[in-house]
């Protein structure tokens, strides 16, 4: 329970008014000063008592990469007989908050709120604030919670470095040296959760459902991406690497194996694959093995 | 004109919640409507009926530029309205602009918090110039509504009525707290205070200074002057209560004003009789004067006792005013000092031979000051004079006109003019204001003195007795005196006309109704004056004392008033915080833990897949557990998404139960 910005205007008011009351004697200011002082202290009381009884679930969360944003449907419900007002579930980190208007005796209502992922990893709950300016809007009811919600955070695709194909294969293959992966592979469509950076924007302008185009590459290069074959990054750097070059096979339909300190995924490709191999980097522990490096 | 295009986005409130705020608004300031510019109302209307306007068409919000320009506009007619941007007046126009303004660029909770602190604010403002019950009640139900809105804001309930339960349940919780606050909050009435001008007040009733229509322009108010508890149980008969207040020693025909002789009296005046013990509450009417019954003690430190037997309050009275004060009918004064004999002997009018001859007339051959008296009362009465509430305007030679020609006054024209005539004939004279007579509230046991009650009438210095009292009025109206004013003028009026004579049982059964009404009323707003409003530092004292707090200092007071909203603060917080708070997600756990341990016995749940889906795909790979996990995938997705869905409990049971054999 905290008292929030609006507050501050409050205690101007009650001061005006208590000023009024001294400065003139004015029995009736006095008592409008108290009447406000006490409401709002006692709303402090219903504050806390809108939380009570509300039960906050978040769906299944997808697994994202590290710095994007993944939507996450909330659903609060309530089993009092008693209207709930205003609640919001904000993400403990950058996002964006879920706002319920109310929530309705014994009934439930669902949100969306997002949340940037900020570090990879394997997650099991989701840290959320809920909060509630209910019912005077002076004073903020707060409470922390971490939502049962099991999900991976995928290292953030970065790096600069060529997918390491395998020179001699590509060669004697049809593809050539076009490692670019630009052949229009087909389109699928768009799951909640996923970047939206993929989208074909222009089909939904003209008024299409969202879909996501795929592009494939030369299928027939397999390409090693080797945690050992990066020596001269830091680990983070390195598993972000990794995930890189895993987006850009997949992305180019070019079988892919994923070789880390004790675990090896052979080559293959789809999306099943694709998530197996990001979720080893996820969950891959850099301290155990940075001391590994040459 | 591009940069008073809207820049602002789209509104982002909800109209219902709105339109209550600015209803409530409206409904906060319209008591103070009467003492600010026109143009100000104006604004606040045209404002809400902009915001609105806005909310409809979802239309873009005004530019910041333009609001400064509003502003700025808005600040140059309050200096051209008022000339000044201090005082009442002017500040309630500006806080009237304020909101005007605010109202226009509110779009979001903030702003619409801001307005409803605006909103509380305005709703006080009333209560500077009246602190009637009735005011305070309308006030309180502002403040309820006021409430309501923003939690009608909060709660986004479209219902209209349960907000303002809720906000008339926190009202009923809050009451305790609010008795505790009132009773142990230290009060002080020291310090800096700032005080409204009389005319802003629009406070009236008798002052200082007598002109011809003076009184008769109070005669039809019922507004409440004072109130009067006989605490000893003495209470002298209506007709006899004299409520002497200024004493007016400086007269020009029929205007006369205070202007005291200088050195107030130190010593008290003898008087004598039995002591009558009078509580009285004074309504604010911006003088220093006070009213007692003729003629008050000096015994009162609080007040200076004035030359000529009334009381000075130290400060104008600008609040209503609450204290004691003791009379004794008779007066043993039998030396004049030098000063006051040459002031009550200074003269009072113009000669003229008119005058002069009427003078003449009655002092001829007059064997003392008291047969003097009588024959100008026996002129008053033998001279067919009249006695009128409206006897018209009086102009340059207003005395002769009225003594003369017209013959048509009310009692501060006899007063005047007879004190006049007095002094003319060498008689020391003065005129005394103040009220006669009273209305007995026998609910309440007090008596309430009313505007209409003012009166006027004259003293004059007869030898050997001292100062006495003569009302002309008593001799030209003498039922005005005996029974009131308004029964005078009742039985004028029928007099006047005789339909209205013939009254129907009826109508004299409603009147008597409505004024039994009217008293209990008068008498529970008596005891609201009385008990709240006038409940300062010294009767708070008193009342902690006789609680048992002896010797309450400020330091431990406000120690005490800290404890005890601490107190009912925590009290508040053990309820809030009682067991059944905000629950965990059991469901959630139970599934993590089922998913921890598929993945254990070999299938790991791909993150994009479903309850159901991962269950099918779980099942088929362990055969042998395929009903417990098909079992725990259909509860928890039925617990997630159904909308009956079964306990928990049921969950965590069939997790269980479940066997898994890792293949």
């Amino acid at each position: 329970m905290v008292p929030n910005r609006n507050a501050v205007g409050l205690c101007a008011v009650l001061l005006g008014m208590w000023y009024a009351g001294l400065t003139q004697n004015n029995g009736a200011a006095y008592l409008l000063c108290f009447v406000l002082t006490s409401v709002a202290l006692v709303s402090i009381a219903h504050a806390w008592a809108n939380l009570r009884g509300l039960r906050v679930e978040a769906h299944l969360v997808r697994s994202v990469f590290a710095g994007e944003e993944v939507a996450v449907n909330v659903r609060l419900s309530s089993d009092r007989q008693r209207l709930h007002g205003g609640v919001r579930v904000a993400p403990v980190g950058r996002g964006t908050r879920a706002e319920f208007p109310a929530v309705p005796a014994a009934g439930a209502v669902e949100g969306r709120m997002l949340v940037v992922a900020k570090t990879r990893g394997v997650f099991r709950t989701l840290p959320v604030r809920i909060e509630s300016h209910y019912p005077l809007g002076f004073f903020t009811a707060r409470t922390a919670l971490d939502l049962a919600a099991p999900h991976h955070v995928y290292p953030a695709p970065l790096g600069e470095l060529p997918l390491p194909i395998n020179l001699a294969a590509a060669r004697s293959g049809s593809g050539g040296a076009r490692a670019g992966g630009d052949d229009f592979a087909g389109v699928r469509s768009w799951r909640a959760g996923e970047s939206q950076r993929h989208i074909d924007w222009k089909a939904v302008a003209r008024g299409q459902p969202l879909v996501i185009k795929e592009w494939s590459g030369d299928a027939d290069t397999t390409v090693n991406l080797d945690w050992a074959a990066l020596p001269a990054l830091a680990p983070e750097a390195r598993l972000s690497q990794l995930a890189r070059w895993v987006v850009r096979a997949e992305r180019d339909r070019r079988p892919y194996a994923l070789r880390l300190p004790g675990v090896t995924i052979p080559a293959a490709c789809g999306e099943t694959h694709f998530h197996a191999c990001l979720r080893r980097l996820a969950e891959f522990r850099a301290e155990f093995h940075a001391a590994e490096v040459p | 004109m591009k940069f008073l295009r809207p820049s602002r986005p789209l509104s982002a409130i909800a109209s219902a919640p709105l339109v209550g705020m600015l209803l409530c608004l409206l409904l906060a300031a319209a008591p103070i409507f009467s003492r600010i510019a026109g143009w100000a109302i104006a604004a606040f209307l045209v404002a809400a009926a902009a915001r609105l306007y806005w909310n409809r068409h979802a239309a873009r919000l005004p530019s910041l530029a333009l609001k400064v320009v509003l502003f700025g506009a808005s600040a140059g007619a309050i200096a051209a309205t008022y000339g000044t941007m201090v005082g009442i007046e002017p500040g309630l126009t500006i806080l009237v602009v304020l909101v005007s303004l605010k109202v226009i660029e509110t779009n979001g909770e903030r702003d619409f918090q801001v307005l409803a602190l605006l909103g509380y604010f305005l709703a006080l403002c009333a209560l500077f110039f009246s602190q009637d019950l009735l005011l305070w009640l309308y006030v309180g139900g502002v403040f309820t509504l006021l409430s309501a809105a923003l939690i009608r804001f909060h709660s986004g309930s479209g219902s209209v009525w349960r907000p303002v339960r809720t906000a008339l349940v926190l009202l009923l919780q809050a009451a305790p707290l609010i008795a505790l606050l009132f009773v142990f909050f230290p009060r002080t009435s020291s310090g800096f205070r700032f005080q409204f001008s009389r005319t802003l007040l629009g406070t009236s009733g008798m002052s200082d200074r007598l002109s011809p229509g003076s009184v008769a322009a109070l005669a039809l108010s019922e507004d409440v002057a004072f109130r009067v508890e006989f605490r000893d149980g003495n209470t002298p008969p209506i007709s006899q209560m004299y409520w002497r207040g200024p004493v007016l020693w400086r007269g020009d025909g029929l205007t006369w004003v205070a202007a005291s002789p200088p050195a107030p009296v130190r010593r008290a005046v003898p008087l004598a009789g039995p002591g009558i013990r009078q509580h009285i509450s004074l309504q604010p009417h911006g003088g220093r004067w006070i009213f007692a019954l003729d003629r008050p003690t000096g015994d009162t430190p609080r007040f200076e006792l004035q030359p000529g037997g009334y009381l000075l309050n130290p400060r104008p009275v600008f609040s209503t005013l609450q204290y004691d004060v003791v009379s004794r009918p008779e007066n043993r004064e039998l030396a004049l000092p030098v000063d006051q004999m040459r002031a009550a002997l200074a003269p009072a009018m113009l000669p003229s031979p008119r005058l002069s001859a009427l003078v003449a007339q009655f002092r001829e051959g007059a064997a003392d000051g008291r047969e003097i008296v009588e024959r100008a009362l026996h002129h008053f009465h033998e001279e067919k004079f009249s006695y009128s509430l409206n006897p018209g305007t009086y102009g340059d030679n207003a005395l002769e006109d009225f003594l003369f020609e017209r013959r048509v006054g009310f009692c501060e024209h006899y007063a005047a003019a007879f004190a006049a005539l007095m002094r003319a004939a060498g008689l020391p004279a003065r005129v005394v204001v103040g009220y006669h007579g009273g209305e007995l509230n026998r609910l309440g046991n007090y008596v309430i003195v009313r505007q209409s009650d003012a009166h006027a009438w004259a003293e004059v210095w007869l030898q050997g007795a001292g100062w006495q009292r003569v009302d002309p009025t008593e001799v030209i109206a003498p039922d005005r005196i005996s029974s009131g004013l308004a029964s005078f003028l009742q039985t004028r009026g029928n007099a006047l006309d005789p339909s209205a004579a013939g009254d129907s049982d009826t109508a004299r059964g409603w009147r008597e109704l409505t004024r039994e009404l009217s008293l209990a009323w008068d008498s529970i707003n008596y005891q609201w004056e009385l008990r709240v409003l006038n409940f300062d530092e010294d009767n708070q004292r008193a009342f902690l004392m006789q609680l048992g707090f002896s010797a309450v200092e400020w330091i431990p007071q406000i120690f005490i008033a800290l404890t005890a909203i601490g107190g009912v603060l925590a009290l508040i917080a053990a309820w809030a915080r009682r067991p059944g708070r905000t629950r965990r997600d059991e469901a959630g756990q139970v599934w993590v833990e089922f998913c921890d341990r598929l993945a254990a016995a070999g299938v790991r749940r791909e993150p994009w897949e479903g309850p159901q889906q991962f269950g099918h795909r779980a099942a088929a790979r362990l055969e042998s557990a395929r009903d417990g996990i098909l079992r725990v995938t259909d509860l928890y997705s039925r617990i997630r998404y159904s909308p009956a869905p079964p306990p928990p409990h049921e969950l965590r049971d069939a997790l269980r139960r479940l066997a898994l054999t890792k293949d």
